[in-house]
């Protein structure tokens, strides 16, 4: 923290990483990119949803196996910036356990796009992306 | 954490430690501080150091030193050029036609805005479209122009895929119309011979910072036939004959003047160098699946490679590779996510436009790094690859 009067130091501010602390993690681990293992032969059912286009910059799939009423694995494929492949990893660990009685979004902790952006600090710009995320995310889910 | 590997002399280039102390020289009571306009030995000494400096500038492009005008960098170049060129025509047309300006779809938005901004006054423009390797051909420019063009603005070497441009038959052909030819050669200057002497150019746009000079300082040439077809931007105190009127920022001048010197004594053996450095990191990265290069194979500057990896975005490439500090588009245009509309021209598809990376070696690039940046790249890639659908 800057004393009153004292000026910040320009260096560190531009060394800092453009991409927030939370999202240069996500976006390094994305442990939930993938195919489901065993789509077609493990326990429960799977549903899929996708949206967007690669000509427009995103576009998501989600697959969900769901497993007593409950999303039981959660996996994503995407193409778009760092911030869209970041939030859909955030969601895929998030989902992990859900409900999906009265559709996963709505149950806590999980959320729309404008709490991602605010619980991720994404840029403002960056909403239409999460809007893609939300498409793929209830396509999958119509299905449940 | 060290500092990534700079692949970005495109974007600029570090002042050259000797450009630097030069520099220095002209800033402190002890040193040549005085304003060039003035009488007095010390306006004196610094005018000594102007006129020194413009003579090493004009050495650089085969020109004579009185036509070097002296700016703030090459888009004000470029906007005196033409934007003074048409408001000359303007004037001489007393409203009987519209002038005409011939430029082409790729040029850098120094160019490209000033002109957008001349068709809200109702002047009328030519964007031309290159091939697909990014040149104009000369016959373009031959058909393009009009009873009431007034000028043809084409770069020399492209700044997003360096690409260079056949300038002297470009030139004929405005020279057989009668139509001046304006050369932003940002991206040349200090690479590529340019001989201005031989090459029929009026207007040349340069700038320091891309040639191992400080920011903030440009020039433009213009030749004795058309200085009367430009009318100035900036009014004030009639420096520069006029053309450019302002205090002459001295330290930047001797800066730009020095770096001028020490690229063209460099400038044989260091482009073969980078051009090598070049081959280097193109045999590494068309290694890489589905990789496509950007621009003509040849016809292009050394330092500048730009390529294509299809399937990924370019924003999660780059944030990937943070060992290297390069850039998805020109500098200039990085705050947009847009796909760049110099590779959009040369016909290439959004998706393709947008997976792109501009990498730009310049005089402190060595061998590891480019073998770090390939070894980076094909990570990255591949992890991208792996998550898209």
């Amino acid at each position: 923290m800057n004393e009153p009067g004292q000026t910040p130091d320009p260096d560190l501010a531009a060394d800092a990483d453009p991409l927030a602390p939370q999202i240069r993690a996500l976006f390094a681990a994305l442990d939930h990119a993938g195919e489901l293992p065993g789509a077609s032969a493990g326990p429960g059912r799977v549903v899929r949803g996708e949206a967007g286009r690669e000509a427009l910059g995103t576009r998501v799939c989600f697959a969900l196996r769901l497993l007593e009423g409950r999303i039981a694995v959660a996996r994503f494929r995407a193409y778009g910036c760092p911030h869209t492949l970041a939030t859909c990893e955030w969601l895929a660990r998030r989902l992990e356990g859900h409900s999906v009685a009265g559709g996963a979004l709505e149950a806590p902790g999980v959320g729309n796009p404008l709490e991602w952006s605010e619980r991720l600090g994404l840029p403002g710009a960056k909403l239409g992306r999460l809007l893609v995320i939300e498409d793929a995310l209830r396509a999958a889910l119509a299905q449940a | 954490m060290s500092d990534p590997i700079y692949l970005d002399y495109a974007a600029t280039t570090p002042v050259d430690a000797r450009v630097a102390a030069a520099m220095g020289e002209c800033l402190t009571r002890t040193g040549v501080f005085g304003n060039p306009a003035s009488q007095h030995v010390f306006g004196r000494r610094a005018r000594a150091r102007v006129e020194a400096a413009r003579a090493q500038v004009a050495s650089l492009i085969g020109a004579p030193a009185a036509q070097i005008i002296w700016t703030s960098g090459a888009t004000e170049s470029n906007n005196l050029a033409i934007l003074g060129t048409a408001r000359a025509a303007r004037a001489r047309f007393a409203g009987r036609h519209q002038p005409h300006i011939v430029t082409s779809r790729t040029e850098h938005k120094a160019v490209l805005d000033p002109c957008r901004r001349l068709e809200q006054d109702g002047v009328l423009v030519n964007y031309l479209s290159p091939d697909a390797l990014g040149i104009i051909d000369p016959q373009q420019v031959r058909e393009a122009i009009g009873e009431d063009t007034v000028l043809v603005s084409l770069m020399h070497a492209n700044n997003e895929i360096g690409v260079l441009q056949d300038i002297d038959a470009i030139g004929a052909c405005c020279r057989e119309r009668g139509v001046p030819l304006h050369v932003d050669a940002a991206q040349s200057a200090g690479k590529v011979p340019i001989d201005l002497s031989n090459a029929p150019v009026d207007l040349l746009s340069l700038t320091a910072h891309k040639l191992y000079g400080p920011k903030g300082i440009g020039a433009l040439y213009v030749s004795p036939q058309r200085r009367a077809e430009l009318q100035p931007l900036m009014f004030g105190g009639g420096q520069e004959r006029g053309l450019r009127s302002g205090t002459l920022a001295v330290h930047q001048i001797v800066g730009f003047g020095l770096a001028c010197e020490l690229c063209a004594d460099a400038r044989l053996e260091e482009s073969r160098r980078v051009a090598a450095l070049r081959a280097r990191l193109w045999d590494g990265l068309r290694s890489i699946d589905g990789t496509l290069l950007n621009g003509h194979p040849t016809q292009r500057v050394a330092g500048i490679l730009n390529v294509s990896f299809p399937g990924v975005e370019g924003e999660s490439l780059v944030a990937g590779l943070t060992e290297l500090a390069l850039s998805t588009s020109s500098a200039c245009n990085a705050d947009s996510d847009e796909a760049s509309y110099v590779l959009r021209a040369l016909g290439r598809d959004t998706q393709t436009a947008q997976s792109s990376l501009r990498f730009s070696l310049g005089r402190f690039s060595v061998d590891a790094d480019v073998d770090q940046a390939v070894a980076a790249v094909r990570r990255e890639v591949a992890r991208l690859r792996a998550v898209a659908p």
